[in-house]
């Protein structure tokens, strides 16, 4: 048990957790305290720092919208929006009672029953919380099944990698605030069905987020796959594996801790282009919100902002955990030090 | 689907063209006649809809009737969504994101004579009369007050006309500044009530000239006026991009609030109990929904109705809702100033404006042809209309975009159900106000005679003058 | 002209450079018969290891060929099985999985269970059964090689070509893998061409050592037969008067007739050895990819 959590502690890059677990575990208590403050009490002790700094800084910054809101200003909007949010939910209730209501009053009336339909209230922020999750895993998802065939292609062609470089490099920086406006109109173009399974704005978030997500794994995936070992596919010819099999048992495979490193920068740049794109199109969502707070400009909005830019810092960051612990989990040299 | 409404809209259809024919006072006697087949339930083609606002506090109508369940009363399903600025609402109404949209009275009428975007678009409901100002920043402020005369007790004579601001744009203008100010969109009653404003002062706010290419609207200006959507004024005003607007509420006493600009006239003053916002819906929607588009009419009847029933009582309660994040969301003092019948000018000159925001007395939810037909003079007057047009094309656009049988029709179902009276619906017009009066530069308004009135302007294109 | 096992006749390469063709090798000859153990020893960049790409299949001949059995090597396959020098296990296979790969090529059509044992026989053969399901990362180097050997010698090979296979090892650890492989080809009795550049591996384990002359268009300078009983004994032919003959031979040929010189940095480019040269390129790929 002990083992197997200090394991799990390894790979998610929760060093600071194993003395704790140690600690738990009853084993050599002193050097684990010492070795707990050592991990955690520096980071502790910065980010009180920061908060001491932010809560000065912010009481001697006046805007228009009053004083920058300190921590605890923070935190009290953080705790309003947990009530707005129960109180949608109850609200979202009372939605659906009354239409039951209706329909049972029809039925009396030996008339049809209507479908109950989804709440049509404001979504809060946490349900926006959500909403941006599921956008940027679909452009992210999207941009992972391009990238890799792609990839592996060029890694395999110098040929075609020496045609699609350039192409590469130069679409590669072009920021998403550049690619909204086009991907907006080819949507809007060509996306026309009566009823769409998908919001044009979510396709517009979720493809701008694909394209620009795309490179950092379409591009480590071709190095990974051209640096392979000689010597490995040596032994594959030798063995005669075929096409597939190759590509398979030995292409991907030993390429796969450089495809996790590029999914990993991917998925960091997705979330970060998210917040940008959802601003932009007004696809709901995180970046929605935060467009909607600065517009409203309530003596609230700031706090509410900052709330959101925590929110959206401790996301990238969690994300950016399940990746670095895959990331971990395919490399095939334990020893390595991944940050 | 076809087979669910092959009664009911061609019973519409057959009504409206009937009602046309005999003219509105016929209209209701033949309505009494057919509401058996109505009062019990509309069929509606489509029950599910998205709305588009922009957070100002006349969208009130729409928060109101989802709010109170007004929508839910029809059997409609109404999602709300705030958007970013007036062209993105335009254009999703256009490509059927939004089924419908808070609308500048001046967009469906250009986006059907082809001034932006074209498309033909148009409203049966109008949303509130009234509810802008203009707002200059403390800066300029400073500059116009010794020019503007004093009452005794030392505040400043209302209404403050822009010839105060005339020498401060002069030296401005000589000192080879451009003089910035923002409205909110080209076809907005913003522009065109700033530009009346700054006109009846001397101040040449500048043409369009589109047939050139000319979209900008600063030929021949001494004020220069660019776009900047409605929320983010203040933010302007306060970077000094801009030294002043014209926008509606909650965002100049949102300046004064802030402290950083001074609102100097509203369009009350400008021109009293002007038409403002409108419902607008793409005529391809309200031909496909017919039924729909009559029940929401009626929802946002009766959410008017409410803001301004027992003189105003329901409005803190609106107000309240208003300053929720997902509507206006400005604090609940900003947008309680003018919503409540007061208009905070400089800071601690609170004075009552009773009719500031209208949204249903004097018939305010009306689409009058004579309303349509006074924006399309001010196109031509800044040459967003390039060429002369005769009366008869402003009544052919007027009538082809209003849509007041619709508004009657809906009107009549919410007498029969009982919800409102007969003295609520002006059912005997012709669809144009008598002339008007009261604007800031004394000159009357008559709809019937488009051309006459514009040769009224000192400052402006009439008659047969292209750019 | 009696067929040998293995006939090498001819064989000359050349290798596209920018600077026109390279000529690595020139008219190799060589004749192996069955069962024979030979080295092939020279300077590196020499082209022992083209000679042995080429034998192997990986390479092509421009212009000669090489014969197996009568038939002419064209392409690489499972029965001319390869030992590279830096073991070439797959990294996220264990032990077991990487000979069973090899396994269930050759073995295509038999039994699960026989290929299992199988497997495992030639782990064993090499001492490694008691890791067979340990990663590569996880073990030390010279575990690795076994496990290399154990791959290629489960593929039941015609000839085993062995690529300096203990030249990353260090002095202790090689000493013990040559004395299990000279106990393994006791037992087994394989065909080998083993690459090697220290002198007492070369007398210690072969029939023969072929001694190939520095490059470019590199080809065999002279064939040395080792004439001592097997079993050898290592500290036993330490003294050994023929033994030391044997040495003093091969170490005379490479450092009095075949000196290499040593050339200016300018001029290496011109002398690269054929298998640098294709290293050189990836190389390049990288640069590009990064």
């Amino acid at each position: 048990m002990l083992n197997r959590s200090i394991r799990f502690f390894e790979l998610t890059g929760m060093n600071w957790l194993i003395p704790i677990a140690n600690l738990l575990a009853g084993k050599n208590p002193k050097a684990q305290l010492n070795q707990l403050l050592a991990s955690i009490g520096a980071p502790l002790v910065a980010f009180l720092i920061f908060l001491l700094l932010w809560s000065t800084a912010a009481s001697n910054i006046k805007t228009s919208l009053g004083n920058l809101p300190g921590p605890s200003q923070t935190w009290e909007q953080f705790e309003s929006l947990v009530d707005e949010h129960t109180a949608a939910r109850d609200k979202e209730a009372a939605f659906y009672q009354r239409q039951e209501d209706r329909n049972a009053k029809r039925i009396e009336q030996g008339k049809e029953p209507k479908d109950i339909r989804p709440y049509t209230g404001a979504p809060t922020f946490f349900d926006q919380i959500f909403t941006s999750l599921y956008t940027v895993f679909i452009g992210f998802a999207v941009a992972t099944i391009i990238a890799i065939p792609v990839g592996i292609i060029c890694g395999l062609n110098s040929t075609i990698y020496t045609g699609l470089n350039p192409l590469i490099q130069i679409f590669r920086p072009v920021s998403p605030l550049a690619w909204l406006p086009i991907v907006t109109m080819v949507v809007s173009a060509l996306y026309t069905t009566d009823d769409p399974f998908f919001a044009k704005s979510f396709i517009t978030s979720a493809l701008t987020v694909t394209l620009c997500s795309l490179w950092p794994t379409l591009i480590n995936t071709t190095v990974g796959v051209s640096t392979i070992d000689k010597d490995l596919i040596n032994v594959s010819r030798v063995l005669r594996l075929s096409w597939m099999t190759q590509i398979f048992k030995v292409v991907i495979p030993a390429s796969l801790p450089m495809i996790f490193t590029g999914l990993r920068l991917s998925l960091g740049v997705g979330w970060m282009v998210l917040i940008a794109a959802e601003m932009l199109a007004q696809n709901p969502g995180l970046g929605k919100f935060v467009w909607d707070e600065f517009q409203n400009g309530s003596s609230n909005s700031l706090g509410r902002i900052l709330v959101a830019v925590f929110v959206i810092g401790i996301i990238g960051f969690l994300l950016d955990r399940i990746m670095l612990t895959l990331q971990k989990s395919v490399s095939h040299d334990k020893t390595q030090e991944i940050r | 689907m076809e087979k669910q409404n092959n009664n009911a809209p061609t019973l519409t259809k057959r009504l409206t063209s009937l009602q046309k024919m005999i003219g509105a006072t016929l209209a209701s006697v033949t309505f009494t006649l057919a509401t058996p087949a109505f009062a019990e339930e509309l069929e509606l083609e489509k029950e599910d809809l998205k709305f588009g606002f922009i957070k100002l506090t006349d969208m009130a109508p729409l928060a109101i009737a989802y709010e109170k369940g007004y929508f839910e009363d029809e059997g409609l399903y109404v999602t709300l969504e705030a958007q970013a600025n007036w062209k993105v609402l335009l254009d999703r109404v256009i490509d059927g994101q939004l089924d419908g949209a808070h609308m500048l009275a001046g967009q469906p009428l250009g986006a059907t004579i082809g001034f932006g975007t074209q498309a033909h678009v148009i409203t049966a409901f109008s949303m509130d009369l009234n509810g802008n100002g203009i707002t200059v920043s403390n800066e300029i402020w400073d500059q116009m007050k010794p020019n503007i005369p004093k009452d005794e007790s030392g505040k400043p004579v209302h209404p403050i006309k822009a010839d105060a601001l005339k020498p401060v744009v002069e030296k401005y203008k000589s000192d080879g500044k451009p003089f910035n100010m923002g409205m909110v969109f080209p076809v907005s009653t913003h522009n065109y009530e700033l530009r009346y404003w700054l006109a009846a002062g001397g101040i040449h706010p500048g043409y369009y000239a589109p047939h050139k290419g000319d979209t900008s609207g600063t030929i021949d200006a001494d004020a220069l006026l660019s776009v900047t959507p409605p929320p983010q004024m203040p933010a302007t005003l306060e970077a000094g991009t801009i030294y002043g607007y014209c926008v509606g509420e909650p965002w100049n006493q949102q300046a004064v609030f802030k402290g950083i600009g001074v609102p100097v006239v509203t369009d009350y003053e400008i021109w009293k109990n002007n038409p403002e916002k409108v419902f607008g819906v793409s005529n391809k929607w309200a031909e496909e929904n017919p039924n729909t588009h009559l029940a929401v009419v009626k929802a946002l009847i009766r959410a008017a109705k409410w803001l301004d029933d027992n003189d105003n009582a329901n409005r803190p309660e609106a107000v309240k809702i208003l300053a929720q994040p997902n509507y206006v969301g400005a604090d609940y003092d900003v947008i309680a100033n003018s919503m409540t019948g007061t208009f905070e000018y400089e800071k601690g000159d609170k004075r009552e404006v009773p009719d500031f925001n209208v949204f249903f007395r004097y018939y305010a939810t009306y689409p009058y042809y004579s309303d349509a037909i006074w924006y399309l003079t001010q196109m031509r007057r800044w040459g967003q209309i390039s060429e002369e047009k005769p009366d008869s094309w402003f009544h052919e656009i007027a009538k082809k975009v209003y849509k007041p049988e619709i508004y009657l029709e809906a009107a009549q179902l919410l007498i029969d159900e009982g919800k409102m009276s007969k003295e609520d619906f002006p059912f005997d017009t012709d669809g144009f106000r008598d002339p008007q009066t009261h604007f800031i530069d004394n000159i009357t308004y008559d709809g019937r005679k488009p051309n006459d009135y514009l040769k009224k302007f000192s400052i402006g294109l009439n008659g047969d003058t292209v750019l | 002209m009696a067929n040998s096992y293995l006939d090498i006749s001819g064989v000359s390469i050349e290798f596209p450079t920018p600077n026109g063709p390279f000529k690595a090798l020139d008219n190799v000859n060589l004749k192996i018969e069955k069962g024979e153990f030979i080295s092939l020893i020279g300077h590196s960049g020499c082209g022992k290891s083209t000679v042995l790409n080429i034998v192997a299949g990986l390479y092509n001949a421009t212009q000669g060929g090489v014969i197996l059995q009568g038939k002419e090597v064209l392409q690489p396959g499972p029965d001319r099985a390869v030992v590279f020098q830096n073991h070439s296990l797959f990294p996220w296979l264990t032990c077991y999985e990487n000979v069973r790969l090899a396994v269930d090529k050759v073995m295509k059509g038999k039994p699960k269970a026989e290929r299992h044992e199988w497997t495992e026989y030639n782990l064993e053969l090499v001492h490694m059964g008691h890791a067979m399901h340990k990663r590569p990362d996880e073990i030390s180097g010279g575990m690795k090689q076994r496990v290399g050997i154990a791959r290629a010698l489960s593929m039941q090979p015609k000839v085993l070509l062995m690529d300096e296979p203990f030249g990353a090892l260090d002095a202790l650890t090689r000493a013990h893998m040559q004395d299990s492989l000279t106990e393994i080809q006791a037992e087994l009795n394989n065909t080998v061409i083993m690459i090697t550049h220290d002198v007492d591996e070369a007398v210690l384990l072969s029939d023969r050592i072929v001694m190939m002359t520095n490059g470019p268009a590199a080809t065999i300078g002279e064939i040395l037969h080792v004439d001592l009983e097997r079993p050898r004994e290592r500290l036993e032919l330490a003294d050994d008067p023929t033994y030391n003959h044997y040495r003093a031979e091969v170490l005379k040929f490479l450092h009095e007739r075949h000196a290499k010189k040593d050339v200016p940095q300018s001029t290496k480019k011109a002398t690269t050895t054929t298998s640098d040269a294709a290293d050189k390129k990836e190389e390049d790929k990288k640069d590009v990819a990064a």
